[in-house]
């Protein structure tokens, strides 16, 4: 019985009804310590029962899979911000990738020019998602739901599923290119990350985002232009999930039709690991970055250990669960501490005269 | 705003239905293709319908349970593949009778159900999250047991049931009716079906009024859990093999039928009959393309749109009636 | 049945809502409970009905002590309320309604005939006219209320809390009620009637208890030895009546913003004002009058849809909010301070600086902490916010804080004109004089400032006159003289001005 009390009126039923608050200074820190020991708690595993685990060669498909996973982490997180969420990620991504093969292979564009534009068209289609969401005021889960279908569908039934495995050598050279032990495509992933910290840290739209996810309606009546807010985070998910695509196909040498589509538990792995709230305004890059980092680490480990692809999807399963958990017992152990915060966030979703 | 639906003629209180627009859509896809092919209205494609109808009317039961109260539940498909290839092993390796293996199996989906519903009341994380994380966890299991190799003995009176037809009509059609019209029953007329509508409808009311809020939410992704089990039985016995990929395609159509059908995120609303009739929708749709030979990619696309155009329906018609 | 409150405490963050809180509730009476807004009377009704539990003391059911874990222990020990939110599920009937809690059922399915005839008789007590099978979602907002009474009657409980239930009837409705409170307590039953409607209170109490500021003002008062002024002494306490506004200059000739007719699209007609620079306008009016809903057009969140708006004499129409501060430096405070004014879980830094964002960007668009800070600190040092740091989140902070910080927010936007709606409620009252001299300094700088509230003593000493706001019309002007007595009679004469032939004033007059 004591769980009646416990959770009250703030359990969580809809994604926008959490009213966990932004974690303290500390409590932040102390979630990516956390998270960076267990990390490190994972390279001494692996690295004892599988010498190969910290092999170059181990460690440059291994930085390869993280530039990746990293970004896709950062198209889910983006859309969080705002309180919504994106499932469409997957089939943005491989719209892109389509679109990229297409101008490179059968337009014959230059390489920049071909990319940029598989970009254009992510962003695009974040932007569509963002408009509808906005206009109709339907829930984004059901949007992105639907606009994910019809995206994988439209690709489909324009590229008849052919992969297009001819492109420039160039996109495969930069693909096996080493900086030292690593890819340049995990600089880029970083390079992305710093520019997100800036935007959420030190830009009035990065502010407005977050504001907006928090509270639309405070938002709003102070003056910030809530929709837009939105309409921006989705496009600029919809170009992260295109630039993660673009990342794959340098990784592979090809665009294929079967990319993105084991997309959407990683998306959502490496936000919520790192801290960031599905109820929205908090988000944490460099959580994300960890979050994928963890991710890819177990991934590989267990692929070095040849435990193979099987029980991967239990570990991370598990670890997903037991993260939320082991998150939400200490808010909650942080609750009992300053008292009964929960009864205040009852009692504010309560009467409203 | 206090005209109640006692007042309206019989033609408005038609189009204020819900599923008023499903039924036109779905007169108007059979006239079509009965007009235009003639391999339409055969038995045969009849039989075969009916036939894809029978697993995907469960699965939109499974997710309609969860959205009754305002959760949803992201493993159906991955419970479905988990319960599959568990009752498949046990007919194939353990050499269970039949009736036993599929008991069984629904225990599992009704464990599975259970452990997601525990989760979500316990912790307070929201059903997305919990329910993402053990769609992983199931199929884990699902592929470490398998390592994607299906069961391919299955016990012949079991393979026959799945492709035993009357006429048109496949056997494989009873359990979906009678789990429909339980369902129809259990949540017009009993008490614990009256309270899941209710903690959906609004959950404050509901606690205020004596109703245990928590265990009708298990309540609810318990029975989305069974019926899971109970989809994946049926698909089992449809293909003849217990495969592992068995529900990795469940997921958008879970969604897409009980949106189609006028359900909304927030719970307490949703229809039995109407998310029937978006199956059958949906059936007819999927039909219509691989009789017309089209590409069948565009079955992804129009799913999408449909859904889009079913959301988009229902938001107009809520803004009509708030406007008036 | 006897329920007993015994040294009942709660607290929040930041806020002691109840303490030492003792009085008894009798069977065969109806006990009044009184207070101001957030005098605690909402979470003495939680604790009461199994929602809160108390942090201190007990609650005894015939002497014997209970704990009550959740509304089903409250139920089942024989209490039940109708609450101030809505609690019907709206797409479930009427009759389904009222019999939630235990539908009537044969072999296990309900008996859905039985559920009509059963919620008929409780209906049938307050109002034979709704139709038992009409779903609850196309009732009108009375009805339901109508609907919440008969369903806590068909609980036929000892004990029934009604918190405020004829906020949203009309006179005849409210009449139809009494009688049942009346026969109720015949019966022996207990009847809690939480009102601040005075002459209601009057009218059908047997005793009163008075909460102020989270602790017992008058415990258990026989209402034959109460006046009218005792209650409202024991309600707001004395240092209210005497907070001095000191004297104040209103240009009278220079007008910040004038009203003409207008009409909006949440059903105003005819609004005319004029607000001056520097001037405190009052907008008095009972719940549902339109105040707020007034103050959501003016700043572009609804539409004006005819008349003439004019700020500093030009006529102006105000799409949305973001134009209505940036262009016309016009901002509104909400009522809701947690829902719609503050993002309770950013720090103060964000929520000050929220409205300003655009404008403290450098060129490149960026913002830094520091440069937030510069702006903030001296706001939060001037208006003496009490906190550990500005990099504390809202949330923590207590109400009468949280109320500066939306405050300071509004002073660095650097608005002229601002609407501040219930600027104290659910907070106590010494800060309550503080929010009030705040409000009295703003406009002495020369921002205007249209207050909203229903709470008279705040209205009568903070605004230089008042507009009195009736079904989504100015029903008078008045001068503040800021004499309580003379000036609460004239707005009230207002308020049911033409209402004399309405059944409101009559069933109280009657009863």
């Amino acid at each position: 019985m004591k769980w009646s009390l416990t959770h009250g009126f703030t359990m969580t039923h809809s994604v926008s009804s959490d009213t966990r608050g932004r974690p303290s200074f500390l409590a932040e820190q102390s979630n990516l310590i956390g998270l960076a020991a267990i990390i490190i708690l994972f390279w001494i595993l692996f690295t004892s029962l599988a010498p190969g685990f910290v092999s170059s060669f181990n460690l440059f498909a291994l930085s390869r899979s993280l530039a990746v996973d990293v970004v896709i982490g950062f198209s889910t997180m983006v859309v969080l911000a705002t309180g919504g969420m994106n499932l469409a990620i997957g089939s943005i991504g491989v719209c892109a990738v389509m679109a990229s093969g297409y101008l490179m292979q059968t337009i014959g564009l230059p390489i920049p020019v071909a990319m940029a534009l598989a970009l254009l068209l992510g962003a695009f289609l974040g932007w569509l998602n963002g408009f509808v969401i906005v206009r109709s005021g339907v829930n984004s889960f059901i949007i992105t739901l639907a606009s994910a279908s019809l995206f994988l569908g439209g690709m489909l039934i324009l590229s008849k599923a052919q992969t297009f495995n001819a492109l420039p050598p160039e996109i495969a050279a930069f693909g096996r290119m080493r900086w030292g032990f690593v890819s340049p495509l995990l600089f880029i992933a970083l390079g992305i990350g710093a520019a997100l910290i800036v935007l959420f840290r030190f830009t009035a739209l990065g502010r407005e985002i977050l504001a907006a996810g928090a509270n639309a309606r405070a938002a709003e009546l102070s003056g910030v232009p809530v929709g837009r807010a939105i309409i921006i985070a989705h496009t600029l998910s919809g170009a992260l999930a295109a630039s993660a695509g673009l990342m794959l196909v340098i990784r592979l040498g090809a665009a294929m039709p079967s990319i993105g589509q084991d997309w959407l538990l990683p998306s959502f792995l490496a936000p919520v690991l790192g801290g960031t709230l599905l109820a929205g305004g908090y988000v944490s890059v460099v959580g994300t970055i960890l979050g994928a980092f963890l991710v890819t680490t177990i991934r590989s480990g267990l692929l070095v250990m040849q435990i193979g692809n099987f029980w991967l999807q239990l570990f991370l399963g598990l670890i997903l669960l037991a993260a939320v958990m082991l998150d939400r017992y200490r808010s909650i152990y942080a609750e009992r501490r300053s008292l009964g915060r929960k009864d205040a966030g009852r009692r504010s979703s309560g009467r409203r005269a | 705003m206090s005209t109640t639906t006692r007042n309206m003629t019989l033609g408005q209180r038609f189009l204020a239905n819900e599923w008023s627009a499903l039924a036109v859509a779905i007169v108007i896809g059979l006239v079509t293709l009965a007009v235009l092919s003639p391999a339409f209205l055969t038995e045969f494609n009849l039989y075969v319908m009916l036939r894809s109808f029978c697993v995907v009317l469960i699965v939109a039961f499974a997710q309609m349970l969860t959205l009754a109260v305002g959760q949803m539940n992201l493993s159906v498909g991955a419970l479905g593949g988990l319960v599959a290839i568990t009752v498949g092993g046990m007919m194939e390796k353990w050499g269970f009778p039949v009736p036993v293996a599929i008991l069984c199996g629904l225990a599992i989906g009704a464990a599975g159900g259970l452990i997601n519903g525990l989760l979500t009341v316990r912790t307070g994380i929201n059903g997305f999250i919990i329910t993402l994380a053990t769609a992983s966890a199931f199929t884990g299991i699902n592929l470490g047991i398998t390592e994607s190799i299906p069961f391919y003995n299955l016990p012949a009176s079991f393979v026959a049931f799945g492709t035993g037809r009357f006429y048109a009509l496949p056997y494989l059609l009873l359990p979906p009716v009678l789990i429909a019209i339980a369902l129809a029953f259990f949540l017009a007329r009993t008490v614990p079906g009256r309270q899941l509508l209710a903690v959906g409808g609004n959950p404050q009311a509901a606690e205020l009024s004596g109703i245990p809020r928590d265990r009708v939410i298990v309540m609810a992704h318990t029975l989305s859990g069974l019926l899971a089990g109970a989809a994946a039985i049926l698909a089992v016995a449809q293909l003849g093999s217990a495969q592992p990929t068995i529900g990795v395609d469940w997921l958008l159509m879970s969604f897409a039928a009980p949106i189609i059908g006028g359900a909304a995120l927030t719970g307490g609303h949703i229809s039995v009959a109407a998310t029937a009739l978006a199956v059958v929708l949906i059936v007819i749709i999927q039909n219509g393309m691989v009789l017309a030979k089209v590409d069948p990619y565009w079955v992804q696309f129009l799913l999408g749109a449909l859904i889009l155009a079913a959301v988009g329906l229902n938001r107009l018609r809520a803004v009509r009636a708030g406007g008036a | 049945m006897r329920l007993t409150i015994e040294g009942i405490g709660k607290d929040f963050p930041g806020v002691t809502a109840l303490d030492e809180v003792s009085f008894e509730i009798l069977p065969g009476e109806t006990h009044a409970l009184m207070g101001e807004n957030g005098a605690g009377k909402s979470t003495l009704i939680k604790i009461i009905t199994g929602l809160y539990r108390p942090d201190r003391g007990r609650l005894l059911v015939d002497g014997k002590p209970v704990d009550f874990t959740s509304p089903r222990d409250a139920i089942a020990a024989g209490i039940s309320a109708v609450h101030q939110e809505r609690n019907l599920i709206p797409r479930f009937t009427v009759g389904e309604n009222i019999m939630i809690e235990r539908p009537p059922t044969r072999n296990g399915v309900i008996d859905f005939d039985r559920v009509h005839a059963e919620a008929r008789k409780f209906l049938d007590m307050i109002d034979p006219s709704i139709d038992t099978r009409t779903e609850v979602r196309h009732l009108s907002v009375a009805q339901m209320q109508i609907v919440e009474i008969a369903k806590a009657l068909s609980l036929e409980a000892q004990v029934l809390l009604l918190d405020e239930p004829t906020a949203s009837i009309t006179g005849h409705e409210a009449d139809a009620l009494f009688a049942v409170v009346r026969r109720l307590r015949a019966e022996g039953k207990a009847i809690v009637f939480v009102s601040h409607k005075l002459e209601e209170v009057m009218a059908i109490s047997d005793r009163v208890t008075v909460l102020r500021d989270g602790r017992i003002a008058a415990a258990g008062e026989p209402i034959a030895a109460m006046t009218r002024g005792k209650i409202v002494a024991a309600m707001i306490g004395r240092e209210e009546r005497v907070a001095e506004m000191g004297t104040r200059n209103v240009d009278g000739t220079k007008v910040v913003m004038e009203a003409k007719d207008l009409a909006t699209s949440f059903g105003h007609r005819r609004v005319n004002f004029q607000l001056h620079k520097g001037e405190i306008l009052g907008l008095y009016g009972l719940v549902g009058a339109g105040r707020t809903e007034l103050a959501r057009a003016l700043i572009g969140d609804g539409k004006v849809v005819s008349g003439d708006l004019r700020l500093n004499g030009a006529s102006v129409s105000i799409p949305d909010v973001p134009t209505a501060i940036r262009r016309h430096r016009l901002g509104y405070i909400s009522e809701d301070r947690k829902a719609e004014g503050l993002i309770l879980t950013h720090p103060i830094r964000s929520n000050v600086a929220i409205t300003v964002w655009r404008k403290i960007a450098s060129s490149l668009g960026l913002i830094t902490r520091a440069g937030e800070r510069r702006l903030v600190h001296p706001l939060v040092e001037k208006l003496e916010v009490k906190t550990p740091s500005i990099e504390q989140a809202v949330g923590k902070l207590s109400g009468g804080n949280q109320q500066k910080v939306s405050i300071a927010k509004w002073l660095a936007a650097g608005v002229e004109i601002l609407i501040i709606d219930e600027p104290t409620v659910g907070i106590d009252i010494k800060t309550k004089t503080a929010i009030h001299e705040l409000i009295g300094e703003i406009t002495r700088e020369g921002l205007s400032v249209l207050l909203i509230s229903s709470d008279m003593p705040e209205m009568i000493t903070l605004a230089d006159r008042i507009l009195v706001m009736r079904d989504f019309a100015i029903a008078g002007t008045l001068e503040n003289s800021h004499r309580y007595e003379p000036m609460s009679r004239a707005i009230m004469d207002f308020i049911h001005a033409g209402d004399e032939a309405s059944p409101v004033g009559e069933g109280v007059a009657r009863a």
